[in-house]
């Protein structure tokens, strides 16, 4: 558990220092919204299945950019290795970095919410709020999927073309239930009216980060 | 020995072929509903059974090869999953030439074609990050952990891509043709087939399989060669 | 009669087809120290990696303290390893660097700890510098205070001495001498043999072999008091 914290906390305090990963996250996310808005051509009836659609494009396309670079940072002086030699059980890094992840993940698409709700003209109120289970379940769900296959792209040649080509239909449940609970949430519909889709949230983030805990241990070891 | 099983396998595989041929062109009834394309459902079955159960063959594979550091489990798993992406292409293809004349349309965001699809794209996953990834010296334990997870990823998209379709209005609702099996001749026809891509599939599995081990051994081989020629070098 | 802390049974490795190390057996007891000498990609840091459990071997096996280095459980605390990667944060301060793999080994005050070996290693007045904005000497002076810091007792150093200038050569002999001395085993390795003043066994690898060092072109090992 020291070393869960310790790991975590070393995360955070490098990207409070630098905001490196967040700002990049950040101006990736606003530039998939803007070619977003150009390609959807908002119009007021779709706003909200607009509005959930460049949601989840922009949390799918920023995360994988942050858990790449999470991975990178610790490959950069080798210290994965100083990790793997080190006492920490495989489970708990993989927790921490997880947990790192998704705090940047989060921090993001506070700002993308912000955003969305002008570019497609949205109310700002209630909706967004009850946006936020499905959004953080989501977000959650990605950052545990992309923080085991970033482990396995940040130590292949060609790893940033592999890292969607694996990530993204792993993830197409959680895209579904995601962008339609999302979207229920901004017509305005109760919580109840998206059960079912927070439900396979759930699942999937139960799944995920579970057998992520599980073989994180074989992804950083070496042959 | 071995080579003798896997050549009975092919002539049986052969045989229950050319049968289950036979039955699908000649023997059953032609579906009242669809006409003579819904016979094309006899392969489409099938093939559908053996891509996700080279799915399964690959994830198992996994969790021993993780266990046991066995390179036999590596290369079942790449057999599999490569005989998997051979079916499941297949899949997408003879249900494109059904859902023509039947829903009008080549391709339709129905709740098994596109699970099937989400299948597909999950194979190539696993398959591209073979061949990128092999000259990793970790390719073996990356690969056994992407098809484990890649199969537990699966229930998950058949209970959400079913709620997605439920839920949106679809556009196309009749698919009676799928569970008219009305007359026994059919359920007797579509077993034999079962029964007949079965055996291709692990007869095409152990094929494979042998190609692999024997690349594994010479692999092998060829590295104790190097340390024999080696330890040669030292006096 | 002196317990190994390592002890290595026919060790072979191969990259592909390519044989890095062949059959090495080498043994080192409790407060000993062991010198690998040999060029640029004989092996050498392919052996510390097997060791100390980061890579595994084809054939053959590597005990540390009597656990297999293919699953090393609690021997990996006792293991402190040199590289010639610093296994250093570049965008933390060279304190942050230390408390950070202190609070990793669950070691208690840690503000001190750091402060104490940053100042051991003659980089007081950079230790809030950020390890990026380091010189190569300055980065192998603090990993080897990050090694030195857990107490291994196990030595894994991967030449100890490169990039440093004289006066940081000789406070890291005097680290490595003080860890021996408590009872540590060491492994060192160098690209030709140098006098660390204490007793050693020297080894040379070469071709993927690790035997005795035939041609001591110094001393003996046994014969300090004389050099």
């Amino acid at each position: 558990m020291a070393a869960f914290a310790a790991v975590l906390r070393k995360d955070l305090r490098v990207e409070i220092r630098s905001g490196q990963s967040t700002i990049a996250l950040f101006a990736l996310s606003l530039l998939i919204m803007v070619v977003l808005v150009f390609a959807l051509s908002p119009q007021p009836a779709d706003r909200a299945r607009d509005g959930a659609a460049a949601l989840w494009v922009a949390l799918v396309f920023a995360g994988m950019l942050g858990a790449t670079r999470s991975m990178i940072a610790e490959n950069e002086n080798g210290c994965i290795r100083a990790l793997t030699l080190s006492p920490i059980d495989p489970a708990a890094l993989y927790g921490a970095k997880l947990t790192a992840a998704f705090a940047f993940m989060a921090i993001v698409e506070v700002a993308a919410v912000v955003l969305i709700t002008l570019f497609f003209n949205l109310d700002f109120g209630a909706d967004l709020v009850r946006l936020a289970p499905s959004l953080m379940l989501g977000t959650l769900g990605f950052a545990a999927l992309a923080t085991l296959l970033a482990a396995i792209s940040s130590r292949t040649r060609a790893g940033d073309l592999l890292l969607p080509i694996l990530a993204i239909p792993l993830f197409i449940p959680a895209i579904i239930a995601g962008v339609k609970s999302s979207e229920a949430a901004l017509s305005g519909f109760p919580l109840a009216a998206a059960s079912q889709w927070l439900g396979i949230l759930v699942a999937f983030d139960v799944l995920f980060v579970t057998v992520g805990a599980l073989l994180f241990e074989h992804v950083i070891r070496e042959d | 020995m071995k080579n003798k099983a896997t050549a009975m396998l092919g002539w049986s595989t052969l045989i229950m072929m050319l049968v289950a041929l036979f039955m699908v062109f000649e023997w059953v009834p032609t579906e009242e509903d669809q006409g003579i394309v819904q016979r094309i459902f006899y392969f489409h079955v099938p093939c559908a059974w053996v891509a996700f159960a080279a799915f399964g063959v690959v994830a198992i594979s996994g969790v021993f090869y993780l266990w046991l550091k066995e390179q036999l489990f590596d290369d079942l798993g790449y057999a599999a999953a490569e005989i998997g992406m051979v079916f499941c292409t297949l899949v997408l293809i003879t249900g494109s030439l059904w859902a023509k004349p039947i829903w009008g349309v080549w391709w339709t965001w129905d709740s098994r074609l596109t699970t099937t699809f989400i299948l597909w794209l999950l194979y190539g996953g696993y398959l591209m990050l073979r061949s990128i990834a092999d000259d990793t010296p970790e390719v073996a334990r990356f690969s056994a952990v992407i098809g484990i997870v890649a199969a537990l990823d699966v229930p998950v998209v058949v209970l959400s891509v079913r709620l997605w379709r439920t839920i949106h209005p679809a556009v196309l609702i009749t698919r009676a043709g799928e569970h008219g099996l009305e007359d026994p001749r059919m359920v007797v026809t579509l077993l034999v087939s079962l029964a007949a891509f079965t055996a291709l599939f692990g007869w095409m599995l152990m094929l494979r399989l042998s190609q692999l081990r024997t690349r594994s051994r010479l692999m092998i081989i060829r590295r104790d060669v190097a340390l024999i020629e080696a330890a040669a070098g030292d006096y | 009669m002196a317990r190994p802390a390592v002890e290595t049974r026919a060790l072979t490795k191969t990259f592909g087809v390519t044989p890095v190390l062949r059959e090495v057996a080498l043994r080192i007891d409790e407060g000993n120290c062991a010198m690998l000498i040999g060029g640029n990609g004989s092996g050498k840091s392919t052996l510390l990696r097997i060791i100390a459990g980061l890579s595994q071997p084809t054939y053959g096996d590597a005990i540390v303290f009597g656990e297999n280095s293919r699953g090393l459980g609690l021997a990996r605390r006792r293991i402190g390893m040199l590289t010639h990667q610093s296994w250093l944060y570049p965008n933390l301060t060279a304190r942050e660097n230390l408390e950070f793999y202190a609070e990793l080994y669950g070691l208690p005050h840690r503000e001190d700890l750091a402060m104490n070996w940053i100042d051991a290693v003659g980089l007081t007045a950079s230790s809030n510098d950020r390890v990026r904005e380091f010189s190569r000497g300055m980065e192998q002076r603090l990993s080897i205070a990050r090694t030195m810091m857990t107490e291994p007792d196990l030595l894994l150093l991967d030449e100890p001495f490169a990039a440093l200038d004289p006066g940081a050569v000789a406070i890291v002999g005097n680290l490595i001498r003080a860890a021996i001395a408590r009872g540590c085993a060491a492994l060192l390795t160098a690209h030709a043999p140098f006098d660390l003043d204490i007793e050693v066994a020297r080894y040379q690898i070469a071709n993927g072999r690790v035997m005795p060092l035939r041609d001591e072109p110094r001393a003996a090992p046994r014969s300090r008091m004389g050099a």
